[in-house]
């Protein structure tokens, strides 16, 4: 294998990582902070891609300005969600079975809901200008918007970074994936934090769809497909942590684009391989905080 | 009172032998038969299911592993080795299930709440995959079909008796496991596992005795379902079938031993029903459910006995 | 003792309401009954809701002549949602509960082999629109099983048949494959490779890729794929699969650096209205019929009658769906009666109907020996058309093959293509 293939794969992978992440990162977001396991998440991804849709491809919309609005659209139904529904199930005993039950409600709701807006037909967007072509580096092609893509998700990672570890509202949201009672003890206002966790967490789902549609197709159905992928990534890293996540889903996607090109036969497999691995060595994930630990 | 107790569950046990057992005499249709037969074997995984997660708080997302592979073991060997295999491979179905769970289960009961979850999907999904890719023996996404059972088994009816037999013995065996002291053990360990510890019973041996017998039954249920549609298919090995199986234990109440029971026959007869009169059925049981969810949180059996309870309250304050 | 009766009364309710509507709608009028199962949610949705959209527009042209024999077609369809086992349960409530006369459709074929033997059991007739796999019509082949779309078999044979003629104006040597790794991608590489052995036709493989169906990203494959540099790429994808793939695809010059050759679904119509411009010029694509081909009177009204039903063209589902409702009335008429089954499977053996996919001198018909419609089937290239928005792509310099040629031989069956 000669230095620009190898190079290549490598960047191959790394595109493939960044979508998972800007995926899990809402997933892993809403898990540490809330306790809450958004098995819909996908669905708001799928959202997302339509809403893209709709702003950038139907109505022309600036596609940088339409990824925004995307993400706040599905940001809101997130909200909606939350206060409507999620909220009311917060402190029951089993809660997990209720959550995953009353998420799957949303995925149900939400599919048919798209399908009444938009139809079955598959939608897509373009590459915004400027974003066509591929840049040529040592040898290796990388398409300008793959390049674009990883570049936002350094980017995310770094806000994030800079958010929680810099900010008040930062260190409240660390705060409460420690101890919700404490917070509410001090004055903050618990529900609202949680709902707006959850807005922005599904925001951040949302924009994800509308910054893949260029590559992907807009389909019904959308949100199931991603949501296993980006499970594998979140509970890689340890539910709920955020750099896990990072680094989970760098793992899951080198580790797929190498088994691409050694063992194309086999190269569906070893997602899961990977996960089952981890799991048997570190069960809480390769990057658990420790207080899981606990009993 | 303990009598009263006992004649009671009694007429409850007979009344469901009599309401499936008459299904074959005033059906008007074979479909009836079908959709009882559904009915019983989902009831059945659920219950197992629920055995599970209701009495220790352990929410397996990957019992479709288990009712995969006693489908896969009946279909696999009636195909290649011929329909006399067909309760051969339920056996062993049954048997290959107690060994995986047993080595899984070593594996996994080391994790509690989520991470329990994740890793038990994570295996289930392994699992499918790998049926999934090796479709030059599984069948992959083709499934298998054609799967009779041999001799007089092969008939509709006498195969309807056979599998409400074997569900409703497997459901009373469940019955008196969730009400025997390991029963009892298990429930304290889901409110307090140290202080069971504290008592001298070990935590961990228990919950493993209780995830391979979940996986048994699930492995029998699947098994029957071979039988019931004649064919198999890697759908019931995906998250779906694990997920239709909490959505039912949830939706008929975890806390009451029938109430997955009663959970899977709701499910299955609205999907039935309102997917024959919409196309938007995801919606109207998305919405259903959500209803459900939000107002009655103890699952449809459990807010039937609230509010008989309610009404038995009254009664006696006035007498 | 009032409260109990209560309940019970509402449950015999709930019961009364699930099992009597099909025993009350057994009606004694003169009517063909058609119970269909199309997928109408998730990615498969839009070819069923086409099935769905053209075997009603075939039963309304039907029954305005008069319907079949005297006989009104009657559809009602159901929602397979994909899965077998669901399916598995709607033909028997067709079968025992609505007394149909045939079982319709299926896009899946795992779905389509789990009703083909609810078919055999309840010795009623399935015609299957919209799945592939040659296993239905060869291995797993029921007397009472017919299809009328083509199976991957003929497209692969045509396909081979291309790759055959091409070598004379642009020689080529290696070839790659990437497709959904299940049985539809795996039955089209062994087909084709089998077809060109069969027409002798020399190759050499360097690549073979299989990402999971439904993958969202293709670029390692894409990397790699470059990196073996094959003179042919052959895709058998579908849906939106193709549509992800090409895109991602385009950026690296894939489609500069080979050919691109996707003779199965590649040509359907849903790939260029998803794509617009963005779908290169250029590629060798095919499905099972097609928007702008045969330019026959028939298929321009099929299609604008499909598009003022709608408000979209169809993909190739809806032919197919179109073509099944057509096999049903043509063998009523022949019989003339929907109730011998034995008789209809007689008349449906060698019958003939006039699609919109047949060219001028050409009649679809259905093979005694398969239960396999035969077809031409024609592949083309993509090239600049908008007459068919949202599509600015469509395909054209077609070269067509002779149904005949592209059967699958006497006795073939899916293991003699497996190596």
């Amino acid at each position: 294998m000669d230095f620009s293939f190898f190079l290549s794969q490598l960047i191959s992978g790394l595109t493939m990582a960044t979508l998972l992440f800007l995926v899990a990162s809402g997933l892993t977001l809403i898990f540490g902070v809330a306790n809450v396991f958004n098995f819909a998440h996908g669905s708001f991804y799928m959202v997302g891609a339509y809403l893209g849709y709709q702003f950038i491809g139907v109505w022309q919309f600036n596609f940088w300005l339409g990824l925004i609005v995307a993400g706040l659209g599905a940001g809101i139904l997130g909200i909606l969600a939350e206060s409507l529904f999620l909220r009311r199930i917060y402190g029951r005993s089993e809660e997990g079975g209720f959550q995953i039950l009353l998420t799957y409600c949303f995925i149900l709701l939400i599919d048919d809901l798209v399908k009444i807006v938009w139809g079955t037909e598959y939608k897509s967007i373009s590459r915004p200008p400027g974003f066509t072509g591929a840049v040529q580096f040592a040898g290796v092609t990388i398409p300008s918007y793959n390049l674009a893509i990883i570049v936002i998700g350094l980017l995310v990672v770094f806000l994030s970074w800079w958010v929680l570890m810099k900010t008040r509202p930062g260190r409240i949201t660390r705060a409460f994936a420690v101890d919700r009672e404490i917070l509410g003890v001090l004055g903050v206002n618990v529900p609202l934090t949680m709902t707006l966790v959850f807005g922005i967490a599904t925001g951040l789902g949302g924009m994800t769809g509308a910054l893949a549609a260029p590559l992907r197709s807009v389909t019904p159905g959308a949100g199931i497909e991603v949501i296993i992928d980006s499970l594998i990534v979140v509970v890689l890293g340890g539910m709920g942590n955020f750099w896990g996540a990072w680094l989970g889903a760098l793992l899951l996607g080198e580790v797929n684009a190498f088994a691409v090109a050694f063992v194309p036969k086999w190269a569906t497999l070893f997602s899961y391989l990977v996960m089952v691995v981890t799991l048997i060595f570190k069960p809480e994930g390769l990057f658990a905080p420790r207080k899981v630990r606990k009993i | 009172m303990e009598q009263v107790r006992n004649y009671r569950t009694g007429i409850l046990w007979g009344l469901l032998a009599v309401i499936f057992g008459l299904v074959p005499v005033f059906m008007t249709s074979t479909y009836q038969l079908i959709l009882a037969s559904h009915i019983i074997v989902w009831g059945m995984f659920a219950v197992a299911f629920n055995l599970l997660f209701g009495m220790t708080g352990m929410l397996s997302f990957g019992q479709a592993l288990y009712y995969g592979l006693g489908a896969y073991f009946v279909g696999l060997m009636v195909n290649y080795l011929g329909s006399g295999w067909f309760l051969p491979g339920m056996l062993l179905g049954i048997l290959a299930s107690a060994v995986l769970s047993f080595l899984l289960g070593l594996l996994i009961i080391r994790v509690h709440g989520v991470f329990f979850t994740m890793l038990t999907l994570a295996f289930a999904q392994l699992v499918w995959q790998i049926t999934f890719k090796w479709y030059e023996f599984t069948g992959g996404d083709d499934g298998v079909q054609g799967i009779m059972a041999p001799g007089i088994l092969g008939d509709q009816i006498v195969y309807f008796y056979f599998t409400l037999v074997l569900c409703l013995l497997s459901i009373w065996v469940m019955k008196r496991l969730a009400y025997s002291p390991l029963g009892l053990v298990l429930r304290c360990v889901r409110q307090n596992p140290e202080r069971v510890r504290f008592l001298g019973k070990r935590v961990r041996r228990n919950r493993l005795r209780v995830y391979m017998v979940s996986s048994v039954f699930a492995a029998l249920a699947g098994g029957l379902m071979a039988g019931v549609d004649n064919s198999i298919h890697t759908d019931m090995l995906y998250w779906t079938t694990s997920g239709e199986v909490i959505l039912m234990s949830v939706l008929g109440g975890i806390h009451q031993f029938f109430g997955p029971f009663i959970g899977a026959a709701a499910i299955i007869l609205i999907e039935d029903v309102v997917g024959a009169y919409t196309e938007y059925w995801a919606a109207i049981i998305g919405g259903v459910m959500l209803i459900m969810v939000i107002a009655f949180p103890k699952g449809i059996v459990g807010e039937v006995q609230r509010i008989k309870s309610r009404f038995a309250g009254s009664e006696s304050r006035r007498v | 003792m009032l409260r109990h009766k209560t309940w019970t009364l509402v449950v015999l309710a709930f019961f009364a309401l699930v099992v009597l509507p099909g025993v009350v709608s057994a009606a004694d009028e003169k009517v063909v009954r058609i119970g269909a199962m199309y997928p109408m949610t998730g990615r498969a949705g839009l070819y069923g809701l086409d099935s769905v959209a053209a075997a009603e527009m075939a039963v309304d042209e039907v029954n305005a002549k008069g319907g079949a024999a005297g006989y009104k077609l009657d559809i009602v369809f159901t929602d397979s949602k994909a899965k077998p086992a669901y399916a598995v349960r709607v033909a028997k409530r067709y079968i025992t509960e609505d007394d149909v006369h045939f079982l319709f459709g299926v896009v899946s074929s795992g779905v389509g082999l789990a009703v083909t033997e609810v078919s055999k059991q309840y010795k009623t007739i399935f015609i299957g629109t919209d799945h592939a796999s040659t296993r239905l019509t060869a291995d797993s082949l029921q007397p009472y099983y017919f299809r009328v779309s083509n199976n991957t078999f003929q497209s692969m044979a045509a396909g081979a048949l291309y790759l055959k003629e091409i070598k004379a104006s642009k020689p080529w040597e290696t070839i790659a494959f990437i497709g959904p790794d299940y049985a539809y991608g795996h039955s089209q590489w062994n087909e084709l490779r089998f077809c060109l052995d069969r027409f002798g036709v020399e190759y050499k493989v360097v690549g073979e890729y299989w990402p999971k169906i439904f993958a969202p990203d293709y670029t390692p494959y894409i990397t790699s794929i470059i990196n073996d540099k094959p003179d042919i790429l052959v895709a058998g994808f579908w849906g939106g699969d193709t549509v992800a793939f090409i895109k991602q695809a385009k950026p690296y010059g894939l489609f500069d650096k080979m050919l691109y050759f996707h003779p199965d679904a590649g040509g359907n119509y849903e790939l260029m209205s998803a794509m617009g411009d963005e779908l290169p010029l250029g590629l060798v694509l095919s499905a099972r019929h097609h928007d702008n081909w045969p330019d026959t009177a028939q298929n321009q009204a099929f299609v604008a009658e499909f598009k003022k039903r709608t408000g979209r063209y169809p993909t190739y589902a809806a032919e197919g769906a179109y073509a099944g409702i057509y096999a049903i009335a043509n063998a009523v008429e022949k019989v003339g009666n929907p109730d011998d089954t034995e008789a209809l499977v007689k008349a449906l053996e060698g019958i003939k109907m006039q699609l919109p996919e047949d060219p001028e001198g050409f009649t679809s018909y259905i093979d005694p020996d398969t239960h396999q419609v035969v077809q031409m089937q024609a592949i083309g290239v993509t090239v600049e058309n908008k007459d068919f928005p949202p599509a600015t792509r469509m395909l054209d310099h077609w070269k067509i093959y002779k149904a005949e040629d592209i059967m699958p031989p006497k006795g073939y069956t899916e293991a003699k293509s497996t190596k």
